[in-house]
């Protein structure tokens, strides 16, 4: 907690690949990044890009059987890649926890929402059963639920998305982890409702100096909260760098249809949008080539048929996977 | 600009209320516009607001309890349900849900999927319904020699929109009405749909009523926009004005809450904080006075009608944020 160079999670050449029917399917393949202590990353892609699979990984949180995992998570020093379970569940809570998309379906329905955060407690900080009580008043507090003290007997469904959402929060805080993993914490919330939320997790970061992942598909969640980027595509990061690097020096020609693709506020209405062709690619048929090659239109013979390493850019911590990258020397940002 | 053309479609007054007594929710809490012949208008608001029970209850899927729907001068909401006269009216106006894959048959293929209008209403037959349903595949980018054959199962998400787009377009109708439609899908399908939805829309000649949370989504297809609160528009005005300048508090906060993929773009500054009161006890007077910095007691007394603050502009608030045009 005193060291801050050290980096609170390192993560090498990770690789995870689920046995089905079909074949191997290399959902996460060879990522490596780290995060400093009270730093934020945002984790970026397209739905199957292997960004919900990654942070599970990172958790320790895959399935026991059909699937393989590689690499390594370095988590404060405790490797979690090939752990025990009784390890893991140690690290669980204190380390490190996650804030799931759904709230909706995260929490029990039929138990009290003070109790699912006094569970962590008792558990896992052997609290006493009115200590607990407390404290979990306390972190409903923390995370903005007016009248705690009411609300701590309330079940989820006598709370909004929103509302859930908190309390998800406060669980995840109820044993203060240095890493708080957020899947798509804002996701299926309203824009008034996310705003919200996401200023509680920045709030709480500096606050509590937590180191945050924020996973999510949409950049505008990412491009104001998070130091760096991670661009994920068909399980793989294909550009990583500072945050304003990665939106405005962006190598990777994914990385530019990603955020020309999306629609802006600023945009005049009936502003045609630049799309590219075609759909993220089937996991179980990759080729030996670059995975986004088959929609590119910068593709060579080469990108089809050799997969380009992560190469450095010119900002410092900026690196892309490409063989045709797009100029440097661009205009400040993709509009 | 919009004065000159004639509406295509009249709303007023809509009210929906579910439930009966003390437990009636009324989601549409009466609702006016005019969709004109071509243009967009866009929908937006959060989630409860009544924005999708709006187009449904256009659609008569749920029961307007009153109010007056007119398309092309023939009032809707009077027509017996489930009678030949709506049948008949239904034709003419489409719609397009939110969940493209469960709003496809599984089991049933493609061409079978498009053709069912045609089938049901036996316009066009034989040779010419083949070759009409081939020539709308083509249309949405699904290339019939190869896909037509296939279960609508085998598809992913984006292209089971592209054949719902096409379904819905089987009829030739003039109005179609986009529940959500891209809010399911990834960034770049959703620009693909988008677009495509625009090249339709210009060939077709269609008019559209675009629902959506998504206020980016929204601005860039819709010439006008609407935003709704608790079952009622509290302002409607020309898209590009009304997001440069929204003159009503909610809007305002709506829009700063938008996050723009950019970097540099403020962080919002003033977040609107609570969340919508329940539609079953609405507040008196001004819906949003409850979470409005700027409220007083006259919003709680009495209820804010709309006004005009430009051409084509309206809202309906006592203190409406002033129009200065940057």
């Amino acid at each position: 907690m005193t060291d801050v160079s050290e980096k609170l999670l390192i993560v090498e050449d990770l690789s995870t690949t689920f046995a089905t029917a079909g074949g191997p399917l290399p959902a996460v393949a060879n990522i490596s990044f780290d995060l400093g202590r009270n730093e934020t990353i945002g984790i970026v892609g397209e739905s199957g890009s292997g960004k919900t699979v990654l942070s599970r990984t990172i958790m320790g949180l895959q399935p026991r059987t059909n699937v393989s995992v590689t690499g390594s998570v370095l988590l404060d020093g405790n490797e979690m890649v090939g752990a025990s379970e009784d390890f893991k569940r140690r690290l669980w809570g204190t380390e490190v926890a996650m804030v799931f998309q759904d709230p909706m379906t995260s929490l029990n329905p039929v138990m009290r929402i003070g109790k699912q955060i006094d569970e962590a407690l008792r558990v896992r900080l052997g609290m006493s059963k009115q200590d607990a009580k407390a404290r979990a008043i306390e972190l409903l507090e923390l995370v903005g639920i007016p009248s705690p003290v009411q609300r701590y007997k309330a079940y989820p469904g006598q709370l909004s998305g929103g509302m859930r959402q908190r309390v998800v929060i406060a669980i995840a805080l109820a044993c203060s982890p240095k890493l708080l993993m957020a899947d798509e914490p804002t996701t299926g919330l309203d824009v008034t409702i996310q705003a919200q939320i996401l200023n509680l997790l920045d709030e709480l970061k500096e606050r509590l100096h937590m180191s945050v992942v924020l996973v999510t598909h949409d950049l505008g969640v990412v491009a104001t909260r998070t130091s760096r980027i991670v661009v994920m595509y068909a399980g793989r990061i294909v550009e990583i760098g500072a945050t304003r690097d990665v939106f405005a020096n962006h190598r990777m020609p994914y990385t530019r249809a990603l955020l020309e693709s999306s629609p802006k506020v600023s945009n005049a209405s009936h502003t045609r949008l630049i799309t590219i062709p075609g759909r993220p690619p089937n996991l179980l048929k990759l080729t030996q080539g670059c995975s986004f090659a088959p929609r590119c239109s910068y593709a060579t013979d080469k990108c089809h048929q050799e997969r380009p390493e992560l190469q450095a850019a010119d900002q410092p911590g900026h690196s892309f996977a490409c063989w045709n990258p797009l100029p440097t020397t661009r205009g400040d940002s993709a509009t | 600009m919009t004065d000159a053309r004639q509406p295509l479609l009249k709303v007023r007054d809509l009210k929906v209320t579910f439930g009966k007594g003390s437990h009636a929710v009324s989601a549409v809490a009466g609702v006016s516009f005019d969709v004109y012949e071509g243009e967009t208008l866009g929908l937006v608001g959060e989630s409860g607001c009544g924005k999708s029970t709006t187009g449904k209850a256009l659609m008569r899927i749920v029961e307007p309890s009153s109010g007056s729907i007119e398309l092309d001068g023939a009032d809707l909401a009077g027509l017996k349900k489930g009678g030949r006269q709506l049948r008949n009216i239904r034709t003419r106006m489409q719609m397009i849900f939110q969940d493209p894959i469960s709003s496809l048959n599984p089991r049933r293929r493609v061409k079978d999927i498009v053709a069912e209008p045609l089938d049901c209403w036996k316009t066009v037959t034989g040779h010419d319904r083949d070759v009409l349903v081939s020539d709308l595949l083509s249309k949405v980018g699904i290339d019939p020699a190869v896909y037509g054959n296939r279960y609508a199962r085998q598809f992913s998400g984006g292209q089971c929109q592209r054949i719902s787009i096409a379904r819905s377009l089987a009829m030739r109708p003039k109005l179609l009405i986009c529940d959500e439609m891209v809010s399911a899908l990834d960034v770049s399908v959703q620009a693909q749909i988008l677009n495509l939805l625009e090249d339709l829309k210009a060939e077709y000649g269609l008019t559209l009523l675009f629902i959506a949370h998504d206020l980016a989504v929204v601005k860039n297809v819709s010439d006008r926009v609407a935003v709704m609160y608790l079952g009622k528009i509290c302002e409607i005005g020309p898209a590009d004005a009304l997001y440069e300048a929204p003159a009503h508090p909610y809007t305002k906060f709506l829009l700063g809450a938008a996050l723009e993929a950019d970097p540099d773009s403020p962080m919002n500054a003033q977040v609107l904080e609570g969340e919508p009161p329940s539609p079953m006890n609405p507040p008196s007077g001004c819906r949003f006075r409850t979470r409005c910095p700027n409220a007083t007691e006259k919003c709680a007394s009495e209820e804010p009608q709309p006004q005009e603050v430009a051409p084509g502009h309206q809202v309906s608030c006592h203190y409406p944020l002033s129009i200065t045009r940057k």
